[in-house]
């Protein structure tokens, strides 16, 4: 992988606060025009990697790189930040804190104001644009925190537990948002809780647990790597293949469902031959992949 | 630096776009003129009411030294009397004018001579009291025969529990009788009245070129910078205080870090207050100033001659370097304080620690202005934190060698910066920390983590 291609790697970063370890030897490469996921349960490391990667700390060993230069704060300007701690100031207008947001990224005059209209607008919040910070509604808030984090139009988009307190509506807006910043060509790194979510949007994922990366790459590597060679089988008959421990080695019954753990190396292909020539009539044969939910449960509870 | 510019701006323009600050700015005067005319309105109040002294003189001869004595009291010379006022005499000295405010205050007297004849002293008591007790008189003083060889007065009165008068009748008959006693061997009354004058001393402040007239006008600036300094942190402290947190409460400072590093944050905020205060003083002071300019030349209209206390243009720029020296270099305190405090109720009690430096310089000021060389004098005006109001004294008081004051500029506000630094590192640690309240250890711990 070249520098030209990957936004921002981690090379063996380790940062510790006295004795706690939140941060270990940890290599990552996010590449550009890609929605990456950072999953992890709580206190795993992810909150600290990514001030890492803003800037906001400095790791105690190992290199951070970004658009293919070496860490410095001028690089700040090209990053949009939405931490899991926000705010606003709720005495100041809407647009004027938008602006100032913007200009502390370098990003002022006109085409700072028709950036805060165009997304207000695109938010449906412009009657909101002189009222104070207050007088909105937390989810109101959440938006124009967000537009805070994207105002100066930045390369990179880092995005920590974005979805939370959003309700449905807004996190499809916000989920369409991330999918153009994408056709732009931007890089969005973002941690999250919610699997399902991940699991629709990320181009490829990382999972940290206790510190340490447990595994990286694109989603449909890491499922395929996960890949448990397991099926879903609905018929009548055909219970002595199932039975059959050289090409089933368990079976899990459902009320009329049976989910069936391939034996090692067999191909679900001869499985369903088998199934056909032994007379059962099929009426449902599909494989099973695992759920990120799955992969984040077993990884995580199984390291434990 | 930009960044620093962005800052200091948000800070400024946010609070002097204010509701509260447009009001305290206009309400300021006229809670000062408020403090200045309520006193003076009250005192004029109570001189109104003159006191009803009757005097019993058995010595028949003394009266009118005593009542001119009384009421002349706190001019102490015997300087003609003003039976029942004090006309204001323009070209008295500062000090005369206070005594004679002091004066003012202290209320008049109606004095009535009461004739023992030949009646016994008890009826004339007796008498007497029943005027006091139908109101028709305060008091009464019993001036005994031979008062003129030691014996002791009497003092009757409903109220003798205001011993100003009390103080102000016994002083008077005092005098009255040392003169009468003086006058008895035969001194002249001319010669009595020149031997009693009282002296003034007029003080003049010699430094490298001239000798100037110094009236203690300028030693009561000098006051007034330590004493503006002192306002002002009690005016902006909880602002400094409140601007340091405003992220922390909000929960902005993240979103800030990701853009601008902690000490310019933390610079361009007490920048900001810094030039609010500023700002709100000089509408002040140039209110002041103007009415100032308008009463002054008004009354020189009327033929009225009042100064303006000179002041020298150098000093001037010295106490505004020092009185931002001061305001800066504790703001900064505030800031540390701001940094280790999760919320405003935590803080109350390092507020009372940071005034404390400011508080002593206040005991300094008086060793330091009688003898201004001295090697603590010299210290106290170096030292930061006590540097802003002493030196300031020191100039006045003596001819400060420049290196020296520069040296106190450049500690104080190098101070100020570190304490800013500071500030902004235990800061930002301990934002990444969150939880509970840094332990003074703790804080030491992250000033000297790399």
């Amino acid at each position: 992988m070249t520098t030209s291609q990957t936004t921002v790697s981690l090379e063996h970063v380790t940062k510790r606060f006295d004795e706690v370890t939140a941060v270990k030897d940890l290599s990552l490469a996010v590449r550009a025009g890609r929605i990456y996921g950072l999953i992890g349960p709580n206190g795993a490391g992810k909150t600290t990697t990514i001030r890492m990667i803003v800037n906001i700390t400095a790791p105690d060993s190992g290199g951070i790189q970004l658009f293919g230069q070496q860490q410095k704060a001028e690089l700040q300007d090209r990053i949009g930040y939405l931490p899991e701690e926000r705010g606003l100031y709720r005495k100041m207008r809407i647009s004027d804190q938008l602006l100032f947001f913007a200009e502390l990224k370098d990003f002022k005059g006109r085409r700072a104001k028709e950036a805060v209209d165009g997304w207000l607008g695109r938010m449906n919040l412009v009657e909101w644009k002189n009222k104070k910070a207050e007088a909105l509604s937390k989810g109101m808030q959440q938006k124009i925190q967000f537009i805070a984090a994207v105002i100066h139009d930045p390369d990179l988009l880092i995005l920590d537990e974005p979805f939370s307190g959003l309700d449905p509506i807004n996190m499809e807006l916000l989920k369409e948002i991330l999918l153009e910043f994408k056709a732009a060509g931007k890089t969005i790194i973002f941690s999250t809780h919610l699997m399902e979510l991940a699991e629709k949007i990320c181009d490829d994922i990382c999972l940290i647990n206790r510190s340490q990366k447990v595994l990286e790459g694109s989603l449909r590597d890491v499922k395929r790597s996960f890949g448990r060679n397991s099926v879903s089988v609905r018929a009548e008959g055909g219970d002595g293949v199932l039975d059959d421990r050289s090409i089933v080695s368990s079976v899990k019954r459902q009320s009329n469902e049976v989910e069936a753990l391939l034996a090692e190396g067999v191909d679900p292909q001869l499985a369903l031959r088998r199934l056909v020539e032994s007379g059962a009539r099929i009426t449902k044969f599909e494989l099973v992949e695992p759920t990120l939910h799955d992969i984040f449960i077993e990884k995580v509870s199984g390291g434990s | 630096m930009k960044k620093l510019l962005t800052i200091i701006k948000r800070e400024y323009l946010t609070r002097v776009n204010s509701k509260a600050f447009i009001f305290s700015t206009l309400l300021g005067p006229i809670v000062m003129v408020a403090f200045m005319v309520v006193p003076v309105l009250i005192a004029m109040t109570e001189t109104g009411v003159a006191t009803r002294l009757a005097i019993v003189d058995q010595t028949g001869r003394i009266f009118d030294r005593v009542r001119e004595s009384i009421l002349n009291e706190a001019g102490e010379g015997s300087e003609p009397s003003w039976p029942g006022g004090h006309p204001v005499d323009i070209d008295q000295s500062s000090e005369e004018q206070a005594r004679q405010a002091g004066r003012a205050m202290m209320g008049n007297f109606k004095i009535e001579k009461v004739d023992p004849a030949e009646r016994a002293p008890e009826d004339v008591k007796r008498e007497l009291n029943g005027r006091v007790r139908r109101e028709e008189l305060d008091s009464y003083l019993v001036i005994p025969p031979d008062v003129l060889t030691g014996r002791k007065a009497e003092y009757y009165g409903r109220n003798v529990g205001d011993f100003i008068n009390s103080m102000r009748i016994e002083e008077g008959l005092s005098r009255a009788v040392n003169e009468q006693r003086l006058a008895d061997t035969g001194v002249d009354q001319n010669l009595l009245r020149e031997v009693s004058k009282r002296v003034t001393v007029n003080t003049f402040k010699v430094n490298g070129k001239t000798e100037e007239q110094d009236s203690g006008e300028a030693f009561f600036l000098v006051l007034g910078v330590g004493l503006l300094i002192f306002i002002m942190i009690l005016l902006y402290g909880g602002t400094v205080l409140s601007a340091v947190m405003e992220e922390k409460e909000t929960r902005i400072a993240e979103i800030l870090f990701s853009s601008v590093r902690p000490f310019p944050l933390m610079l361009g905020k007490l920048v900001g207050v810094s030039l609010v205060a500023v700002t709100q003083f000089a509408i002040w002071g140039l209110i002041i100033a103007g009415f100032s300019v308008y009463g002054v030349s008004t009354l020189k209209g009327q033929g009225v001659d009042l100064q303006l206390p000179p002041v020298s243009v150098a000093n001037v720029v010295y106490f505004v370097l020092f009185f931002l020296l001061g305001f800066f270099m504790y703001a900064s305190v505030y800031a540390v304080i701001g940094s280790i405090v999760r919320t405003y109720d935590e803080s109350q009690g390092f507020l009372m620690v940071a005034i404390v430096p400011l508080i002593l310089s206040f005991y300094l000021v008086f060793p330091v202005v009688r003898s201004p060389a001295s090697t603590m004098a010299f210290w106290a005006s170096i030292v930061p934190l006590s540097s802003p109001v002493i030196m300031p004294v020191r100039i006045v008081s003596q001819t400060v060698p420049y290196w020296q004051i520069g040296l106190s500029l450049l500690l104080g506000f190098g101070a100020a910066i570190l304490l800013t630094w500071s500030a902004a590192r235990i800061y930002r640690i301990g934002m990444l920390m969150y939880g509970k309240r840094a332990t003074i250890p703790e804080v030491w711990h992250w000033l000297r983590q790399a």
